[in-house]
């Protein structure tokens, strides 16, 4: 198969969910199969709280940007579709 | 030193008669805003570190004012509203963001051919294939289009195409650069770094974009960068080589010997008095590292992308995604089914951490570890390879992410006209000692 960008149609969707299935299995009966494996790392830091107002300042700028990302907005609002969150 | 303002002249005009045969940048400033900024910086009386450096940005990265599209349709529109930590400390050091580059599609490739904008394309082959993710990033460098650059590394993302390209990329230890402003693929192993064509340039972009970042908890302070101690002197590094051999790894071995006959004349020319070829045996598990990268990447990739529903900016990313990205999203929604119990992921990262201890070990006898850094040389464009086979294009460059730390890739040669890199890890916070040795292939 080639890597190349393509647009996916429904027949493409359900071909990648099937072999991905398959790529997961392999995965995991590979990791099944490792043996005498260490316990999950954790990454504890002290002192990592930052005061917001210090590090924060407000910008300008920001709320116009984000709505002009925003498809759907009226002048102070994001609109979205009702009951479908 | 060329000013800032010739430079960015000089990048502009090797972009405008280059980018649209290698697809490599996806914007590029506007002139004349660049030129203001230019001029503005040439007129300080105290110039920053970066004074002179034109630097291009992975479309990844947050620039205030650019669009952080990630090479996705999705993002496509998508105008980033905030600097990222490391664009802040690059500007305050008078380094000038030229525009962002192409990159697989949210950094889910080995190849560059993902973007939905178009593959970027090999500047040394048109052809081929520059690698990736960050392919427009290596590409860019070593077109001459700019300085330096930044890409992020979750599995060999910087290292596979400086490797490609020709070019120095540097992959930090976890958490030694800050990744506030960073589109995430994978949280557990995503880390920013830079591009040059040298190990000295390299080693500049990393010294001003490392450091404690309140806004990345996981972030540290490491040793402060001896830019001064990287000139070329005697040093005696115990260096340990993990080649094909040694991770039972079937690729190219025209790669091996020559990465072989590299480090016998390193070792012979800077009386090395400890260097040993690892064995099989001390790195079994370092085999299955694709097998325990992907459940990571797929999981946290599939969390990652809940956020692009389509609702507040871009378009929802399954309707609008390419084949890669679903691929990973759909892995992820897999492993994550309440009936498994999370039980890959799991065991991925008890893997991760065993990993990571064999690298504590060899540590404890080793300065640096040398590899290669991609197993075969790039395939053409578009050319047909299996879902295995491009994943393993990471299978020497994934360990270090699993354990976090330090690596880079430094051109060593090339073979069929083609660049091949060599592959140097150091300790967590090494990144001195590596940077150091990286040196004595710049003869």
């Amino acid at each position: 198969m080639s890597f190349l960008h393509k647009k996916l149609d429904e027949k493409d969707k359900e071909k990648i969910k099937e072999d991905v299935k398959e790529i997961v299995d392999t995965f995991g009966s590979v990791l099944s199969s490792l043996s005498d494996l260490a316990e999950e790392g954790s990454i504890e830091r002290k002192n990592s709280f930052r005061e917001e107002k210090k590090d924060f300042n407000n910008d300008s700028s920001f709320r116009k940007k984000m709505f002009k990302n925003s498809k759907n907005k009226n002048k102070d609002f994001i609109i979205a579709e009702k009951k479908k969150w | 030193m060329v000013n800032a303002v010739e430079r960015v002249k000089e990048c502009l005009k090797v972009i405008e008669e280059k980018n649209k045969e290698l697809n490599i940048f996806l914007e590029v400033r506007d002139e004349k805003e660049l030129i203001k900024e230019a001029e503005e910086i040439d007129s300080k009386e105290k110039k920053g570190k970066l004074y002179g450096k034109v630097i291009a940005v992975k479309p990844n990265i947050n620039v205030k004012g650019l669009c952080a599209s990630c090479s996705s349709k999705t993002l496509k529109d998508y105008c980033s509203t905030y600097d990222a930590t490391v664009i802040e400390k690059i500007k305050k050091e008078d380094g000038i963001i030229i525009g962002t580059v192409n990159c697989d599609e949210f950094a889910s490739g080995s190849s560059g051919e993902t973007s939905f904008f178009g593959p970027c394309k090999n500047p040394l082959d048109p052809k081929l294939i520059p690698g990736g993710s960050s392919s427009g990033s290596a590409a860019a460098v070593a077109a001459g289009m700019c300085d330096l650059s930044l890409g992020s590394d979750t599995g060999g993302s910087i290292r596979n195409p400086a490797s490609h390209c020709g070019v120095v990329g540097i992959k930090p230890t976890y958490g030694s650069v800050s990744r506030h402003g960073l589109i995430d693929l994978s949280m557990s192993l995503d880390q920013i770094g830079p591009f040059a064509k040298n190990v000295g340039d390299a080693a500049l972009l990393l010294d001003v974009i490392s450091g404690k970042d309140l806004k990345d908890s996981i972030s540290l302070d490491g040793e402060k960068l001896d830019l001064n101690s990287l000139n070329l002197k005697k040093k005696d590094f115990n260096v340990g080589f993990i080649d094909f051999e040694s991770l039972s790894v079937a690729g190219d071995v025209r790669i091996n010997d020559l990465l072989h006959k590299k480090l016998k004349k390193i070792v012979e020319d800077f009386d090395l008095s400890n260097f040993e070829v690892l064995s099989n045996s001390s790195l079994e598990i370092m085999k299955s590292a694709v097998q325990i990268y992907y459940p990571i990447v797929y999981t946290e990739f599939f969390s990652a992308t809940r956020k692009f529903d389509g609702r507040r900016y871009g378009e929802k990313i399954e309707d609008s995604c390419g084949p890669e990205v679903l691929r990973r999203i759909l892995g992820g929604s897999e492993i994550t089914r309440a009936e498994h119990e999370g039980r890959n992921y799991h065991l991925a990262l008890k893997a991760k951490k065993s990993v990571e201890d064999v690298f504590k070990k060899m540590f404890e006898k080793f300065d640096i570890i040398v590899l290669p850094a991609v197993p075969r040389l790039p395939h053409k464009i578009g050319e047909n390879i299996s879902v295995e086979e491009m994943y393993a294009y990471d299978v020497f460059t994934i360990p270090a992410n699993l354990a976090g730390i330090c690596s880079m890739v430094v051109p060593v040669g090339k073979i069929d006209g083609v660049p091949v890199g060599i592959q140097i890890m150091a300790d967590k916070f090494n990144e001195q000692k590596m940077l150091e040795f990286a040196r004595y292939f710049e003869g």
